[in-house]
C-alpha cells in the first residue's frame, strides 16, 4: 500500500492526523489555535467558578461548584498536554495568564476576543452571586454541548479522543446546573433573580458561537476541525435553552 | 520540552529487501519504557542538517527488548542510512515513546480485535498483537495485512510463529496488491468492495470490539468508513496514519541581500498561498501585530512565546526573537520563528505561515 494522497485531499474526505509529525503547518496553526482557545476558556472557568463556592447556598451545591471548578481545570490539562507535544511550554502556559481576570459587568465585547489570552468572550464577564453563576453555567454548558458535537470528531485522532472522554463530564457539569437552577425557582424571588441572570448572560453566551458565515470556520472545515457552521450550532443552542428552561417556567 | 536520549543499537535485522528491525538499548531504560503501539522520534544530522524521523516500536511488552523497523522511503535520508549504513553499536538519539495508538489492556476481557496494516504500518500493530496475545489470554487478534507482493511483507515469519504459538488466536488475512491469491478478495487494493466481503465472510463486525488501522491515508479513509458502514463508532477505531510524505528536508532560510539601514522593513507575509506585502516599523512592533493589523488572520493563541501557534518561517532576512519557550534550536535553525515575539532586522523579510 503505497500509493500516496495529498494530505488536503485526505482531510477533506474525513481522514484523520495522528501525530504532529503528519500534521502539515496550516493545520497545526489552526488546530493550536482551536486547542488554546479551549485550554483557555476552560481555565478561565474554573477559575471563575472557584469563587462561587463560597457562595454556594447548601453542601451539595458547594460539592457541585468544586467540582465544576476541579474538572474545568482537569480539562484544560489535558488538552494542554496535547499543545505540549506540539512544542508549546506546559507549565508556563498554565500560569501565562490571570485567568480569574474579568471585565466590568456592563462591558459589552461581543464576540471578539479581548486580552492576550483565547478564552471565549463569555468567560471575561465575572459572577454576580450564586444564582448568576447558576444561570450562566446552565447556559453555557448546553451551548458546550453542542460544541462537544463538533470537538469529539475534530480530525486530530489524539484530541478527538480527549474530547470524547470529556464531553460526558461536561454534561455532567449542565445536569449539577439544572439541578441548581431548579432549587433556585421554587422562591418567587429566586425565579426572579434566574430571570434576570437568563437574561443577562443569554446574548453573552449566543456571542459564543462566533461570527455568522465565518472565514475562520471554512478553513477550519477544510481541514476537518470543524464540520457544522456557527450559526446552526447556534441555532440548536437556542432550541436546546426553550426546550431545557420551559419546564422550569423559565421559558 | 522533549528531551533525546541516547540508545545503542545491538541488533540490525534486515527484515525484508527494505526493511531493517533495529534492537536499541536506552542508557536510560526507564525513560524507554513504552505502552504498544507508541514510537520513537530520532534525530540526525545528514550534510550538516539535522532531520527528525518518527518510527513504531515494533515490539510488545513482555519481549524484553525496545525495537524499532524501519522501511526504506525512496529518497529518505534516514530510512535509507537506517537500511544501508548503520551497525551494531551504533548510537542514535530518541525521545522518549510518546503516540497513543493503544487502548488499555484487560487480562479478565475476552475481547476481539481487527487490525488493518498497510505496509510498514504494521510495525505498531506488530506490538499491539505481541502485547495482547500475552497480556490478555482470552483476546483474539484478526489482522488484515495489505501489501504489495509477498517479499515486501514485514515480519511474516514472525506471525506465522505468533500464529502457531497462540493457537487459534490470531489470524492474518494477507492483501496483496500485485499477487493473484486464490480467494480474489485477498487480490487487489482494500476497498469498499473488499471491506463488505471482508465482513460478510470472514469477520462478524459485531463481534469486533476494538480496530486499529495503520497505513498511507488512502487506505485510512478506505477502513474506516468500511468500519463505520458495519457498525463500529469512532470510539472503538484507533487511527495511526503513516503519512506517505514525511515532510522532506527543509531549507534553510536565504539571506537577505539587502542593505540594513532604515527604520522600517518591507514584511512579506503568505497565509494560506496568498502573500500580502506592508511595510512595519522595526521596533515597539511584532511581526504577528503587523500581521494583524493588515487583517491577515494569522494563528496565534498566548502571544508570550510558550505555546507556538503563531509559528511560521523565515524565507528572507532576518528578525529577532524577544522570547522562546516553545521551538527547539534546530527549528530555529531552520528559520521557524514564533511570530509573536519577532522583530525584523533586515529591511526586507519574508515570511511564511504556510511551510
Amino acid at each position: 500500500m503505497t500509493e500516496t494522497m495529498n494530505i488536503d485531499d485526505y482531510l477533506a474526505q474525513g481522514g484523520v492526523l495522528t501525530s504532529p509529525a503528519n500534521v502539515p503547518p496550516r493545520y497545526r496553526g489552526e488546530l493550536m489555535r482551536l486547542m488554546a482557545s479551549f485550554v483557555d476558556s476552560e481555565l478561565a472557568a474554573s477559575a471563575g467558578f472557584a469563587d462561587t463556592i463560597n457562595d454556594a447556598p447548601g453542601i451539595t451545591s458547594r460539592i457541585a461548584a468544586c467540582r465544576i471548578t476541579l474538572e474545568k481545570a482537569d480539562h484544560a490539562e489535558r488538552v494542554l498536554r496535547i499543545m505540549g507535544e506540539f512544542g508549546a511550554d506546559t507549565a508556563r502556559y498554565a500560569v501565562h495568564h490571570p485567568w480569574a481576570a474579568r471585565v466590568a459587568r456592563d462591558t459589552d465585547l461581543g464576540t471578539r476576543r479581548h486580552g492576550s489570552d483565547m478564552r471565549l468572550s463569555v468567560f471575561h464577564y465575572p459572577f454576580a452571586g450564586w444564582v448568576d453563576a447558576v444561570a450562566m453555567n446552565v447556559l453555557m454548558g448546553l451551548a458546550t454541548g453542542l460544541q462537544m458535537t463538533e470537538l469529539t470528531r475534530v480530525s486530530y485522532a489524539p484530541l478527538a479522543e480527549v474530547f470524547r472522554a470529556i464531553a460526558p463530564r461536561e454534561a455532567r457539569h449542565l445536569e449539577l446546573g439544572l439541578r441548581g437552577l431548579t432549587e433556585i425557582v421554587k422562591t418567587d424571588t429566586g425565579r426572579t433573580e434566574a430571570q434576570t441572570a437568563l437574561a443577562y448572560w443569554q446574548p453573552r453566551v449566543a456571542a459564543s458561537f462566533g461570527t455568522t458565515a465565518s472565514a475562520r470556520f471554512e478553513t477550519q472545515k477544510r481541514f476537518g476541525l470543524r464540520h457544522r457552521p456557527n450559526e446552526a450550532l447556534r441555532a440548536d443552542w437556542e432550541a436546546a435553552v426553550a426546550d431545557r428552561l420551559g419546564p422550569l417556567g423559565l421559558g | 520540552m522533549a528531551r533525546f536520549h541516547p540508545l545503542e543499537v545491538t541488533e540490525v535485522r534486515h527484515d525484508t529487501r527494505d526493511s531493517v528491525i533495529l534492537t536499541l538499548r536506552p542508557q536510560d531504560a526507564q525513560a524507554f519504557a513504552f505502552t504498544q503501539g507508541q514510537y520513537l522520534t530520532f534525530r540526525r544530522e545528514f550534510d550538516g542538517e539535522e532531520l527528525r524521523r518518527s518510527y513504531s516500536i515494533c515490539s510488545g511488552l513482555d519481549d524484553g527488548c525496545l525495537r524499532v523497523g524501519i522501511r526504506r522511503v525512496d529518497g529518505g535520508a534516514f530510512s535509507t542510512w537506517a537500511n544501508e549504513t548503520l551497525e551494531p553499536g551504533a548510537v542514535l538519539e530518541a525521545m522518549p515513546p510518546t503516540g497513543s495508538f493503544h487502548v488499555p489492556l484487560d487480562p479478565s476481557a475476552a475481547r476481539h480485535y481487527l487490525g488493518f496494516a498497510g505496509g510498514s504500518g504494521i510495525t505498531p500493530i506488530m506490538s499491539i498483537i505481541r502485547t495482547v496475545l500475552a497480556r490478555e489470554p482470552k483476546a483474539r487478534f484478526t489482522l488484515v495485512y495489505a501489501n504489495r507482493q509477498i517479499s515486501t511483507i514485514m515480519f511474516r515469519e514472525e506471525l506465522e510463529d505468533l500464529k502457531n504459538l497462540h493457537l487459534g488466536r490470531l489470524s492474518v488475512l494477507h492483501v496483496l496488491e500485485q499477487e493473484a491469491q486464490e480467494i480474489d478478495l485477498f487480490t487487489g487494493r482494500i476497498d469498499a468492495d473488499k471491506m463488505a466481503g471482508l465482513f460478510r465472510h470472514w469477520v462478524d463486525p459485531a463481534s469486533v470490539d476494538q480496530a486499529f488501522i495503520c497505513g498511507p491515508e488512502p487506505m485510512m479513509l478506505t477502513i474506516a468508513q468500511g468500519l463505520r458502514d458495519h457498525g463500529l463508532t469512532d470510539d472503538r477505531i484507533k487511527f495511526e496514519l503513516f503519512a506517505s510524505g514525511q515532510p522532506g528536508r527543509a531549507k534553510r532560510p536565504a539571506p537577505s541581500k539587502v542593505a540594513d539601514g532604515a527604520e522600517a522593513t518591507e514584511a512579506t507575509v503568505t497565509l494560506d498561498g496568498a502573500t500580502r506585502t506592508f511595510r512595519m516599523p522595526k521596533s515597539g512592533v511584532t511581526l504577528l501585530d503587523a500581521a494583524l493589523a493588515q487583517d491577515i488572520d494569522a494563528p496565534y493563541a498566548c502571544k508570550a512565546g510558550v505555546c507556538s501557534t503563531c509559528r511560521a518561517k523565515v524565507l528572507e532576512g532576518e528578525v529577532e526573537m524577544a522570547v522562546n519557550h516553545a521551538l527547539e534550536d534546530y527549528e530555529v535553525r531552520l528559520g521557524y520563528v514564533l511570530t509573536c515575539q519577532c522583530t525584523p532586522l533586515s529591511d526586507r523579510v519574508v515570511v511564511s505561515y504556510d511551510q
